[in-house]
């Protein structure tokens, strides 16, 4: 239980480290990369199952932008696997309902099913990859100005940021009420639910009084239930945007209509 | 749900409906200029949201031990989120987690978030809580009242969550299992976690009963929200139970009525799963005859990616040596 709630700080933690680097991805508007990355993965998704090499060419995609903002392939390809287990999970009927015989490796025969249980590992895998690169290239900030300046209202802006600032504390706190617990337990690792019910509701009760605090100190220095835009920190849409955009879209559009894998292998004597 | 099972035309529609109801709940709590009932509990909702928000993903990662298994789970919060904030507070809370766990962990995809929102947020708050937890709390309701309100709005909650997530995995065309077997598949497995859900809730809500009994106790009930909610859940029940009628008494139910919706007659893939229907409309709509899956196709491709990824490599070796 201590593991994931010091997991998520460290991870928020390398998510700001790695947002602060200035490469030309970093350097890239919010808008124009999430756009991007909307482009990838309604192209990548719309390819059939059945054309799981079409859909293992999309993997360029989260390995060229990795590269163009200096992250590393490695540990995103590390950290998208744990998409495996969840896709597997639903993908494996396709094994055992889909039998016909799709193509030979040898003396080995890949079915439809195993085809379409890869291209579903494959869909997740390379879906998570790009929306980590997208996070660690932007940042959280970065993402949500994107967002509010591509029109998601105010309101909720504002309660991502908000979630976001109280994250780090609540999770201080949590790991505070888990350690105090964990140095009376004798190493028995999960909660009984009586024990975590009111563990939460002690959090749950910190909470609210935290919230009753913050909007006296918030009322003391003029809030009228609208917080002011972050002004000072915007970026500029730019020709390299446009390029960027315009460049990938024309790349994936033009790989999700040719199918250009199977379509050079035709040419193949 | 992650991005692997949805695909684009399924994300758009779900993601349309979700953006609607987010647009109805900013609207509901959009600080108004002109009115004076009660300004405090309207400006004052955005910090409580904020901070509560941040409040479940804490606890969400805080296992609790589930009985009897010796395994662990956690909660997803809806219910409580809607016990303390109301429902619309809630469904904007809950989508705030949800989009930020998506943001910040990559944690369910990006393109499947108009569909995780809708599953865990909107079912939970908009229609387990109104329906179900609503109608059978009481200021003064006793522990057992309370353990069994969440108890059934949870595993209400989880079911029609289930059955979305089947209904949206089926019509994306991802699964070659027919929606009825699909469905008995997923059903058992979420009301066990429903049952967990509910469980939890009714523990965190009875302490907090016990430590501050006005957190629960000021919600204004929305008589409109009832109103309408309850024709929505109808309507949802009514299409739900067609569903799983039709493919269980008959394996291309669901196949019959996209026809029957689609007014496209003949479709010309294996009649008896409900997938080949979708990927038949798939096809339709692509710009090019599919090939499937060579092995030249993959062994090219993979060399075009170890090349690839070669070549970033010597980008990066170059870059630190610069």
């Amino acid at each position: 239980m201590k593991n994931r709630l010091q997991y998520a700080l460290y991870a928020l933690d390398a998510l700001e480290n790695s947002a602060r680097a200035a490469t030309p991805l970093h350097r890239l508007d919010a808008r124009s990369k999430l756009l991007t990355t909307v482009v990838f993965l309604t192209t990548m998704l719309s390819v059939p199952l059945a054309q799981l090499s079409e859909i293992l060419l999309y993997a360029l995609f989260p390995l060229l932008t990795a590269s163009m903002g200096g992250l590393r392939y490695d540990t995103i390809f590390r950290r998208s696997l744990y998409v495996v287990p969840f896709a597997a999970l639903i993908g494996m009927f396709n094994i055992f309902c889909d039998r016909e015989p799709a193509l030979r490796l040898g003396a080995l025969v890949v079915s439809e099913g195993w085809i379409a249980f890869l291209a579903i590992l494959l869909r997740g895998l390379l879906s998570v990859q790009a929306l980590l690169v997208l996070i660690g290239s932007t940042g959280f900030f970065g993402l949500c100005r994107g967002l509010q300046r591509l029109g998601v209202p105010h309101l909720f802006t504002v309660q991502l940021l908000f979630v976001y600032r109280y994250l780090y504390v609540l999770l201080d706190e949590a790991l505070r009420l888990s350690w105090a617990r964990e140095a009376r337990s004798f190493g028995r690792r999960a909660l009984p639910l009586p024990v975590w019910g009111t563990l939460v509701a002690q959090l749950l009760v910190r909470t609210c009084d935290r919230a009753e605090r913050i909007h006296r100190a918030m009322l003391a220095r003029g809030f009228t239930g609208r917080l002011p835009d972050c002004g000072s920190m915007r970026t500029r849409w730019g020709r390299a945007d446009t390029l960027f955009l315009a460049g990938w879209s024309a790349a994936l559009l033009l790989a999700r209509l040719t199918g250009p894998v199977e379509t050079l292998t035709r040419l193949l004597p | 749900m992650s991005d692997a099972l949805v695909s684009p035309t399924v994300a758009a529609v779900a993601g349309a409906a979700s953006l609607l109801l987010l647009g109805t709940a900013i609207r509901k709590l959009r600080p108004r200029a002109g009115m004076h009932a009660d300004p405090a509990a309207n400006e004052r909702i955005v910090p409580l949201m904020g901070v509560t928000g941040a409040f479940v993903f804490a606890a969400q990662m805080i296992n609790f031990a589930v009985p009897g298994t010796g395994s662990s789970g956690h909660i997803v919060g809806g219910i409580l989120l809607a016990a303390v904030l109301g429902p619309w507070a809630a469904l904007l809370t809950l989508a705030s987690v949800i989009v930020l766990q998506c943001l910040l962990f990559a944690d369910g995809g990006f393109l499947a978030l108009g569909c995780n929102l809708f599953n865990m947020a909107v079912l939970s708050c908009l229609v387990a809580y109104p329906l179900v937890f609503r109608p059978l709390m009481r200021p003064d309701a006793s522990p057992a009242r309370i353990f069994t309100a969440s108890l059934l709005a949870s595993v209400v909650g989880l079911q029609l969550g289930a059955l979305a997530v089947t209904v949206e995995t089926e019509a994306s065309g991802i699964t070659a299992l027919p929606f009825g077997r699909f469905l008995l598949f997923m059903l058992p497995i979420h009301l066990a976690i429903g049952i967990g859900e509910g469980l939890a809730t009714g523990a965190v809500l009875c302490a907090v009963r016990r430590y501050r009994p006005e957190l629960l106790a000021g919600q204004p009930a929305d008589k409109g929200l009832r109103k309408s909610l309850t024709v929505i859940a109808l309507a949802a029940l009514l299409v739900g139970g067609s569903f799983s009628w039709l493919a269980s008494s008959q394996p291309d139910g669901l196949e019959w009525s996209i026809e029957r919706t689609a007014g496209v007659a003949e479709i010309e893939a294996a009649p008896d799963e409900a997938h080949r229907a979708a990927t038949a409309l798939q096809e339709r709509t692509a710009a090019l005859p599919d090939y499937g899956t060579s092995t030249a196709g993959l062994v090219g491709c993979g060399i075009l990616l170890l090349a690839a990824w070669g070549g970033t490599r010597l980008v990066r070796i170059r870059r630190r040596q610069a």
